[in-house]
């Protein structure tokens, strides 16, 4: 008996030797690629570099000066981009809602022809999104040339491109399509004799919609919260390219202490910082979403 | 009447949601053959000028072979390793299964940034790997991963393990029996977790941008353009490159789609 058989027999009878040779190379993957470089920042973020060339001293100094320095510029900065983050997943929710709504209850035939048609625009990158809404609402763009036309404006002006509102707009609008699937899922699982019932006990549309539809749609709601909320913390390309001076977000000091003048302890203590918030949100999410939801998404 | 107003502006809302959704793509098409070097509003006329540039750049073909590339690889490993796990998590009891389970969820519980930072710590400071296309792999599998495990459980969790059993009564091996019936019946499943890890690799900056070194990628390459301002026709140029592969994508799976549903 050759030796690959023998180990192939081996594999064979014993269960646990099976599920090890399964999930090692993703949890392999894993550690190596995520859990021991995040162990590894944590250490970083309470030393001292010179160049990359980690020193001896440990201590918070990087915390501190993140939640101090600076006249509290970096502090302000995390809390207003958790406001933006916030904001952002509420509105492209608001406005996937509808969208979804009208698939699942009003469009009765290729409901999945619609919605692979909607989702199409996630499917390119930020940054080309980006570059077509600059062509809409930046200086000398449709939104200026078609208010010029209608005489409401003089001149072409910029005022709708970089500023942290134009941030929020791409965000929610780069995310709307996607959140129509998840929403939608939800919306098809409702019971629709649940809907003719209450319509049959009187109760008006809005009663209905209020009372069992959005209800009902709730884990829909949850797992595109999921979605949006923790890659949105730590944006920084939009800002960067769309949000001028008064749209920065906190994405952006990690990426300056990465990629500009290099001052990794600090990027490390704010990226931690990053973490841990995100880690706890996600557990609550996860906590009420439960894995199968996520599951029937993809 | 007002409930036909409320159904009539829906069904106005829904289509305007398309058109709005679209349009910056649309645009995008458009300005990238606009004979002029302002990019707005009206269009100066057509020039071939500006994709002359794009394909004339050695380092933006780079950026397009790069972004095929490990696009490709990536999708082929995050699959391959996504459906080995999910085999192991939907069809075993073992202890430590749901600390496999959240390990696999992980990556989508982080920003990308933080993910791209901690391998770059990793890789330069720790291990002193020259950062290239390679590294950028490394970082796109991981995001990849918990997307085709996911799709692959869920195919796997309405898998009917009978027709496996009875393959192997008729004397398959467990080999003939994986290759035979399992990977027919969760073939689909394998198909939209290779597409998805693609799509995701295909799109990503933050990841790519902190891995790539000197290597970029497509969005990578666009963004520095952007960034700083210069190229911007030459930036048109190439998202409508990517937005015109994207558009023949979506037709395609619209016809495949609408011809399924039509049954």
């Amino acid at each position: 008996m050759s030796i690959f058989k023998k180990i192939v027999n081996l594999v064979r009878k014993s269960e646990k030797l099976t599920v090890t040779l399964q999930l090692s190379p993703a949890m392999l993957w894993i550690l190596l690629v995520l859990v021991i470089p995040l162990c590894i920042i944590v250490i970083y973020s309470f030393g001292k570099t010179i160049g990359i060339q980690l020193l001896p001293e440990r201590g918070l100094h990087n915390f501190i000066y993140l939640f101090t320095g600076e006249g509290g510029l970096y502090r302000s900065l995390l809390l207003k981009s958790l406001g933006m983050a916030l904001l952002i997943t509420v509105c492209s929710i608001a406005i996937a809602y509808p969208v979804a709504y009208f698939i699942s209850l009003r469009v009765e035939r290729y409901k999945y022809t619609w919605l692979i048609l909607l989702m199409g625009p996630y499917l390119v990158s930020w940054v080309i999104i980006i570059v077509g809404w600059r062509l809409i609402l930046g200086y000398g763009g449709l939104l200026n040339y078609v208010l010029v036309q209608m005489g409401l404006l003089a001149s072409p002006m910029g005022g709708t491109w970089g500023s942290w509102g134009t941030v929020v707009f791409i965000l929610m609008m780069g995310w709307a399509p996607w959140l129509v699937f998840p929403i939608f899922v939800s919306l098809e699982k409702i019971d629709r004799s649940v809907l003719e019932a209450a319509a049959d006990l009187g109760a008006n549309p809005v009663k209905r919609f209020l009372r069992i539809t959005l209800p009902l749609s709730s884990p829909g709601l949850l797992v595109a919260t999921f979605f949006v909320l923790l890659p949105t913390f730590g944006e920084f390309v939009t800002p960067i390219l769309a949000g001028g001076s008064g749209g920065a977000m906190y994405g952006m000091i990690i990426e300056s202490a990465f990629m500009g003048w290099p001052r990794w302890p600090f990027g490390s203590a704010a990226s931690v910082v990053l973490m841990i918030i995100s880690l706890v949100v996600a557990t609550a999410l996860l906590r009420v979403i439960r894995l199968e939801r996520l599951m029937e998404v993809l | 009447m007002f409930r036909n107003i409320g159904e009539r502006s829906l069904k106005i809302y829904f289509y305007a949601f398309l058109v709005i959704i679209y349009l910056p793509l649309i645009l995008l098409i458009i300005f990238s053959f606009n004979d002029s070097r302002r990019m707005g509003f009206p269009p100066q006329g057509f020039t071939l000028e500006w994709w002359q540039r794009f394909l004339s750049r050695p380092e933006a073909v780079t950026a397009i072979e790069n972004s095929f590339l490990v696009a490709s690889v990536t999708a082929l490993i995050a699959t391959t390793v996504g459906l080995m796990a999910a085999l192991a998590l939907v069809r075993h009891f073992f202890r430590g299964k749901r600390l496999a389970t959240s390990a696999v969820v992980l990556p989508l519980s982080l920003p990308p940034i933080v993910i791209a930072v901690g391998a770059v710590v990793l890789l330069l400071a720790v291990l002193d790997v020259e950062l290239s296309r390679l590294t950028i792999i490394l970082g796109h599998v991981l995001l990849a991963l918990p997307y085709t495990t996911l799709i692959l459980m869920a195919r796997l969790i309405g898998f009917d393990r009978s027709l496996e059993e009875a393959a192997c009564d008729l004397g398959a091996n467990e080999f003939t029996t994986f290759r035979k019936i399992t990977m027919p019946i969760i073939m689909p499943g394998v198909f939209v977790a290779l597409i998805m890890a693609f799509i995701i690799s295909l799109e990503d900056v933050p990841v790519a941008y902190f891995l790539g070194g000197y290597d970029t990628t497509i969005p990578v390459y666009i963004f520095g353009l952007l960034r700083w301002g210069i190229g911007l026709p030459v930036a048109t140029a190439m998202s409508a490159f990517m937005t015109g592969i994207m558009l023949v994508a979506v037709i395609i799976s619209v016809v495949w789609t609408r011809r399924a549903e039509k049954t």
